[in-house]
Parts: structure tokens; C-alpha cells; sequence
């Protein structure tokens, strides 16, 4: 008994001392998941985040004056924990990156209650990016429906899509489920013609049969909503049917360097959209080489470093400095708080000159967030495997929002009401 | 000492079979429940109840329903998570169908339908045994949850395929939905736990009991005393589906919010199955203390090095838990196979004698 008291008053004591030293600083929790099943892609992620936020603090004294305690709370992927680490940091956190499309779908109907902002980069519900109705939530700077559209504009541009056949090989799950809307609407308007092909989560590492049933179909193209093992599964079935490479593109999670590298000079030609890119000449990566890497507080290695899930991790952290120095500079204190951040995110404004500035040359296109658009709608490069890493193949291509703004808002408002009472934030304009 | 039964006459038959024959057993009881329905509710915060209180009860209780099947009528089976979301989704379709429907009525209505599911798939126990069964009823996990992401009625023809939990009130009350406070849903939780919880107890002492426990040890004999197996493996199929299936429905409506179909798939079904056996197969004590060491444990396991101080990442402080909580599964099953229920009884007996011991 003795013991135990003692053991207790050691944790009182430093969560005493924990909560003195927080005075001055900004609790933004990331719920990681470097363990589980999908560890291999998220890693990198969380390295780049974390080495980025690392490089904030080391080198600037965290963002205007407030150092960034940038704690990672594991979930392995899994819904329940994740819901144990959103309640778990809920109380002081000014943030939630709930990293999973399970996660955010519990996370979200939370936040009108909890008032925490979600931010999603590139992942999680499309319809978010009607900001007036998810007040809390935010998907920059491209969602799924960005995405889907600039795959299909990038297609169009190698030839006219009219009387070709896509097979959209996606996970059966919600996330893979995301861009069908406007995939059947704008396969409707070019006159192609869609054919999905789900792939069950038991079966993402044996992919035998969706490839047979591709081998007989013969597509001109095929476009992969994968994720985690599913990745390497198609790309090496790919290889393994002889299915040209060139005719294959994936969304940006299907773009990690490690499942490509398994194929090597084999996957030459394929192809993933993305909205980041690994610029290793960009100020900010010698300055995470020289400040955090060298001086040994990352976890990071140079192969990982060189990938494409590690850049997007800093380009992620980057937006959410950039939403905290907005608000910081909006109500003049260093300590923001939730609601203050959440303001903060709705006026990002990514130029040209504020990407150089920042050291992030060609690493993130640039966007600008409204209190309407949660997105940014930022678009992204054509990037193609060259046998040993990812190069860019395209100009920037933007997605050309308004051929799905109105399906956007129509989504957002049978959510709204599905939810309902879910207050609107009426002080904004329509998108 | 603390148990001493000295003094504690019976003098009636009755006394002698009741459900407490030593008093300090009452006692203990009425103290837990002190803890449950005012301790704790009064204590605890946000993340106690969204973590530890409010999922421990529906383990429990889903472990319960499995236990009555296979602890009690000994018919092995695979599918506990596919019927927890028959539970799950006939609640959805009920409440979205019609909305004016009271949320409890609708809870412990939507076990009907799993139990009607569980006798379909309970029908083969009639001819198949053990492993053999165990195969057929992971047919139905097999078979269920791949309807739940087929058939796009059940989910309302939504896009993302999830089910997504409405405000739902009692009385202008929130019960469920993000709208809904934490201890209310733990209240409604532990009303529905306690009550199913008193009807298992008084099923399993009763004559249903008897029978299933006949069934299990030998059904052959069984028989041959007169018993019928159809009835009693049908019925212990209904019940325990029943059981189940109200889980699932508080799974998805009083805790997790929203559900994707292969939530219900077989690490589910498994992790049920690991809190019956490690708590005590024909035991409903050890249905309580397997969650507590499966779905507890880790989570306050988390808590503790940030606690004391002790600066370790988040992943690693995952991977240990996973160390420790295998290492003590095997250790308990080790010091005692019949489960942490058989331990807490062996206890109470050195209790009872404790401190003259023979």
C-alpha cells in the first residue's frame, strides 16, 4: 500500500510538472500509427511530420515564440484505439489528425460538440470541403474528388477518353468507395466507360482474380484506389500479367517508394497523382538534414528520407504551421486556442513567394482555404515511377471543382441532416 | 476472517440452493454495484467512460451471450461478430425506418432478429459437432459480413458504406449520437448489462440451464434421460444470439458512433471468444473479469509511463502492451486453465477457511 501511494504521488508529481512546463506551448497530438498493419506507409508519414515540427521548434523556437508539442499517440490503424486517443488528448489539444478513414468517421460527428479541428490532409470524407457545413474539419489541400478529376484531365490530355474502358481497382471499403461519384459522372460527360472492381480487405495481398478478370476485360487504363498491402499486391500482379505499366496511375497513397521499389525497373511507367513531391534541393530538406537528422532526434533514414510519403509528412506539418501562424497573427497571442486554429486553417494562403519562403520549392502546390472551402482544391503533379524513384511527368494539373461542387454540397447536406441537429456555419458565403 | 461463514445456518432447502448462500457474497456484490451505478459515474471522466467503463460493459455482455452457447450447451462458435452486427444493423434499419421508436425498445428488439439468425445457423449443431460446428458458424461470419457490404439496403444506399449513428433522444434527452453525454449512455449501457445480465443468471440456474449443461457434458446421455437436443441447442442458439445481437446494437449506438461491415469480421468474433475463455467458459463472473483483462488492461497499461514520468514514444509503449498483455493471458490460463472465474472461486474457498487453514 505504502508502494503504491508513493507510485501515485510520482505521478501526480510529474503531471504536475508536465502541465508547468506546457505554459508555453501548443499541444497539436498526432494519432500515429507506426505499429499494425499499415506501419510500413505510415512511418515515413510520421517521421516527416514529426522531423518538420522538430525542425520548427530547433530552429525558430517552435511558431511565433510557442514551442509545438507535437506528441504522437499510437493507434495501429485500429478504430478503438483511435477513439481511445482522440478522448485521450481531446482536453488540451488545439488539433486531431485522426490519420484513418475509420477514425475520422467517429471523430467527425464529435467535433461540432467537442469544437476541435480535424485536419485530414488528402484523406477522409470529399464533401469536407464544404466548410460551411463541416465547420471542423478540414481536407487540405486536395481531397479524393480533386483527385479522381485530375486523373481523368491527365488521361484525357494522352488522348480523347471517349469509347475507352477504366477499371477502377479499389479497396472495398470506404476509402476506396470515395471517388465513384464523380468517377460515374465524369465517365458519363466523356463518354467512357467505368467498370470498378473491388478488392475485399482479406484479399489485398492475393489480387489473382481481380487481375484475371482485368486480363479479360483488357482496359486501356486502370486506376488504383489502394492502400497499405493492397499496393504492392497490384503493382507486383501487374508485373506478373504484363499489364503496361504506363496504363496503370494510383491516387497519392498508392504512391509509396517502398511498394514500388519491391517491382523496381519492372514498374517503370507508373503513374500517382500527387500533391507533394520530394524535392531534396528544397531549403527545408538541407535544413532538416543539417538540424534535426545530423543532430540525431529523428527517427528517419536516407532511403525513406528520399520518398514520397516522408515530403508529404513535411508538406502536412508545413499547412498546419501555416494555420497557426495565421491565427496567431489574427488574435496577436502565441497561444492559440482550438477555435482560434480553426480560423487560422480557413486563411492558409499558400502563394508562390510563401512556399519559397517557407524552403518548400516545388514541394506543395500552392492553395488558398476559406472559411467555405476546407480544401484548397490545391491540385497536384502526375508523378511516374522511373525504376528507382518518382519523377514528375506533368505540369500542374488543377482539378476543376465546380463540374462537382453542387454533388459536394448536396452530400454535405444529407449528412447534415442524417446528423442532424448539426449547426451550419451560416456566416459563410456559399463556396 | 472476512469470509468467515461460521454462524450462517440454513435451515430450509431454499437457503441452501439460493443464489447467495454465504452472505459475504451478498455483500460484495451489493458494493460492486454501488461502485457501478454510483462510484464510478460520479467519478469519472470523459475518457473513463468512452474507454474503459462503457466498452468493458458491452464486452461483457457480448462474452456473456457467447458463453451461454458455448460455455453452457458447449456448441463452439466462430461467429459471435457477425451476429453482434445482425444486432447492429437491424437497430439501424429500426431507427431510421422509424424514428419515433423509443431507443431502448429498439436496442432489445434488434436482438430478436440475430437470434432468428442464430437459429437459422444453429440449425446444423443438430447434426455436427466441435470443430465441425465451429466451421459452420464461421460460415455465418464468412457469409454475414459480406452481406452487411453487399447489400447497400442495409446501410441505407450510403456512399461510404459505414452506418452512421443519428442523435437519437429519450424524452428530449440525448442517448446516442455525438450529441449524446457520456454518462447517460453509460447509465442506459449498464441498465441493459445488469438486466440481461440478472435474466442469464437466473436462465443458466433454472431448468434451460440444466439442460444445456447436460447437452454439453454428454449429449447422448442427455437424451437418453429424456431431453430434448433440438430444443435445448435451438434455444441456447436463440438466447445467446439474443444476447449478442443486444450487444451489437450498444456496440455501434452507445459507443463506437458509426460501423463499417468489417468491424464485424472474425478478429471480432475472436476477441469475444478470448474474454469467454480467459474469464471462464460456464461462468458469468468470468465473462466481467476476462473484459476487464482484455479491453481494460491495455488501456490503463497506456496511461502509466506517462504517469510516472518515464519518457517512451507512443509506439513502443504499444508494443510493450502487447508484450505484457500476452505474457499475462498465458500466465493466467497457465496458473489456471478454467479461467480468472475458477481463480476468484478457488480464492473465496481459501478465504472462507483463511486463517486456519487444515
Amino acid at each position: 500500500m505504502k508502494h503504491f501511494t508513493r507510485l501515485a504521488l510520482a505521478g501526480a508529481l510529474a503531471a504536475a510538472t508536465a502541465g508547468a512546463s506546457m505554459a508555453q506551448e501548443l499541444y497539436a497530438p498526432n494519432l500515429a500509427y507506426r505499429t499494425g498493419p499499415f506501419a510500413a506507409t505510415g512511418i515515413p508519414l510520421m517521421n516527416g511530420q514529426a522531423d518538420y515540427m522538430t525542425l520548427l521548434n530547433e530552429r525558430d523556437g517552435g511558431i511565433g515564440g510557442a514551442k509545438i508539442d507535437f506528441e504522437e499517440c499510437e493507434t495501429g490503424y485500429s478504430t478503438e484505439k483511435g477513439v481511445e486517443c482522440y478522448e485521450k488528448t481531446k482536453g488540451k489539444a488545439i488539433v486531431t489528425q485522426p490519420w484513418s478513414t475509420g477514425i475520422t468517421l467517429q471523430v467527425l460527428p464529435k467535433t461540432n460538440v467537442d469544437e476541435i479541428p480535424i485536419l485530414a490532409p488528402g484523406y477522409g470524407f470529399s464533401p469536407m470541403m464544404d466548410g460551411k457545413t463541416f465547420q471542423w474539419a478540414f481536407n487540405t489541400p486536395a481531397g479524393y474528388w480533386d483527385a479522381a478529376d485530375m486523373i481523368i484531365q491527365y488521361l484525357e490530355s494522352q488522348g480523347s477518353l471517349d469509347g475507352k474502358t477504366i477499371a477502377f481497382l479499389h479497396l472495398d471499403h470506404p476509402y476506396g468507395k470515395e471517388p465513384i461519384p464523380v468517377l460515374e459522372q465524369l465517365a458519363a460527360d466523356k463518354g467512357f466507360e467505368l467498370s470498378p472492381i473491388p478488392v475485399g480487405l482479406k484479399e489485398m495481398q492475393n489480387q489473382s482474380a481481380q487481375w484475371l478478370q482485368i486480363r479479360r476485360m483488357r482496359p486501356d487504363y486502370v486506376v488504383m484506389w489502394g492502400w497499405g498491402a493492397m499496393n504492392a499486391g497490384a503493382i507486383t500482379e501487374a508485373v506478373k500479367t504484363k499489364f503496361p505499366m504506363e496504363n496503370f496511375l494510383g491516387v497519392w497513397w498508392s504512391g509509396h517508394d517502398a511498394d514500388l521499389a519491391i517491382a523496381g525497373a519492372d514498374a517503370k511507367g507508373y503513374k500517382s497523382i500527387s500533391w507533394s513531391f520530394p524535392n531534396m534541393d528544397a531549403p527545408v530538406m538541407k535544413d532538416i538534414q543539417s538540424m534535426v537528422i545530423d543532430k540525431g532526434m529523428s527517427k528517419t533514414d536516407e532511403t525513406e528520407m528520399k520518398g514520397v510519403f516522408y515530403s508529404r509528412g513535411i508538406v502536412i506539418s508545413a499547412i498546419l504551421a501555416e494555420g497557426i501562424r495565421a491565427a496567431q497573427a489574427e488574435y496577436g497571442t502565441a497561444e492559440i486556442n482550438a477555435e482560434q486554429l480553426r480560423w487560422g486553417l480557413e486563411h492558409i494562403d499558400m502563394t508562390e513567394e510563401r512556399i519559397a519562403e517557407l524552403g518548400l520549392d516545388g514541394m506543395v502546390p500552392p492553395f488558398k482555404t476559406s472559411c467555405a472551402n476546407h480544401t484548397g482544391h490545391s491540385g497536384g503533379w502526375m508523378l511516374e515511377w522511373d525504376g528507382e524513384k518518382f519523377v514528375k511527368v506533368s505540369d500542374l494539373l488543377t482539378p476543376n471543382v465546380a463540374g462537382y461542387q453542387a454533388l459536394a454540397e448536396e452530400k454535405a447536406k444529407e449528412y447534415a441532416d442524417a446528423n442532424a441537429p448539426w449547426p451550419v456555419n451560416e456566416g459563410c458565403d456559399a463556396m | 476472517m472476512l469470509y468467515r461463514t461460521a454462524g450462517q445456518f440454513k435451515t430450509s432447502y431454499e437457503a441452501d440452493q439460493a443464489l447467495f448462500p454465504v452472505k459475504q457474497d451478498a455483500f460484495l456484490l451489493g458494493f460492486i454495484m454501488v461502485l457501478a451505478w454510483v462510484i464510478f459515474p460520479l467519478t469519472a471522466s470523459e475518457f473513463t467512460f468512452q474507454t474503459l467503463l462503457i466498452p468493458i460493459l458491452i464486452y461483457s455482455l457480448a462474452a456473456l451471450g457467447l458463453n451461454i452457447l458455448t460455455g453452457y450447451a458447449g456448441q463452439l462458435s466462430l461467429g459471435t461478430a457477425a451476429f453482434m452486427g445482425v444486432g447492429a444493423y437491424a437497430c439501424y434499419k429500426m431507427i431510421t425506418i422509424m424514428p419515433w421508436m423509443n431507443p431502448i425498445i429498439a436496442i432489445l428488439l434488434s436482438g430478436v432478429f440475430s437470434a432468428g439468425v442464430g437459429v437459422a445457423f444453429g440449425i446444423p449443431s443438430l447434426r455436427i459437432k466441435g470443430f465441425y460446428l465451429a466451421i459452420a458458424t464461421l460460415a455465418a461470419q464468412f457469409f454475414l459480413v459480406w452481406l452487411f457490404e453487399k447489400w447497400s439496403w442495409l446501410y441505407n444506399d450510403n456512399a461510404s458504406g459505414a452506418i452512421q449513428v443519428p442523435n437519437l433522444d429519450i424524452f428530449g434527452l440525448y442517448v446516442s449520437g455525438p450529441q449524446a453525454d457520456s454518462i447517460v449512455q453509460y447509465y442506459l449501457v449498464l441498465f441493459i448489462v445488469c438486466l440481461l445480465t440478472w435474466v442469464c443468471i437466473n436462465l443458466t440456474r433454472g431448468n434451460l440451464g440444466r439442460t444445456w449443461k447436460a447437452t454439453r457434458d454428454m449429449d447422448i446421455a442427455a437424451e437418453l434421460i429424456g431431453i430434448n437436443l433440438m430444443k435445448s441447442k435451438l434455444t441456447a442458439f436463440a438466447i445467446s444470439s439474443y444476447v449478442v445481437g443486444v450487444a451489437g446494437a450498444l456496440f455501434v449506438f452507445m459507443w463506437r458512433g458509426a460501423a463499417e461491415p468489417n468491424l464485424f469480421d472474425i478478429p471480432l468474433s475472436f476477441r469475444i471468444l478470448f474474454i469467454a475463455i480467459i474469464g471462464g467458459l460456464g461462468s458469468i463472473l468470468g465473462n466481467y473479469l476476462g473484459a476487464i483483462l482484455i479491453v481494460g488492461l491495455p488501456v490503463v497499461l497506456n496511461l502509466v509511463p506517462e504517469a510516472l514520468g518515464i519518457p517512451v514514444s507512443s509506439s513502443m509503449v504499444e508494443h510493450l502492451n502487447f508484450m505484457i498483455v500476452g505474457g499475462l493471458i498465458v500466465f493466467f490460463l497457465i496458473v489456471e486453465p478454467h479461467g480468472l472465474a475458477q481463480l476468484w472461486r478457488l480464492l473465496r474457498e481459501k478465504l472462507i477457511l483463511w486463517p486456519f487453514p487444515y
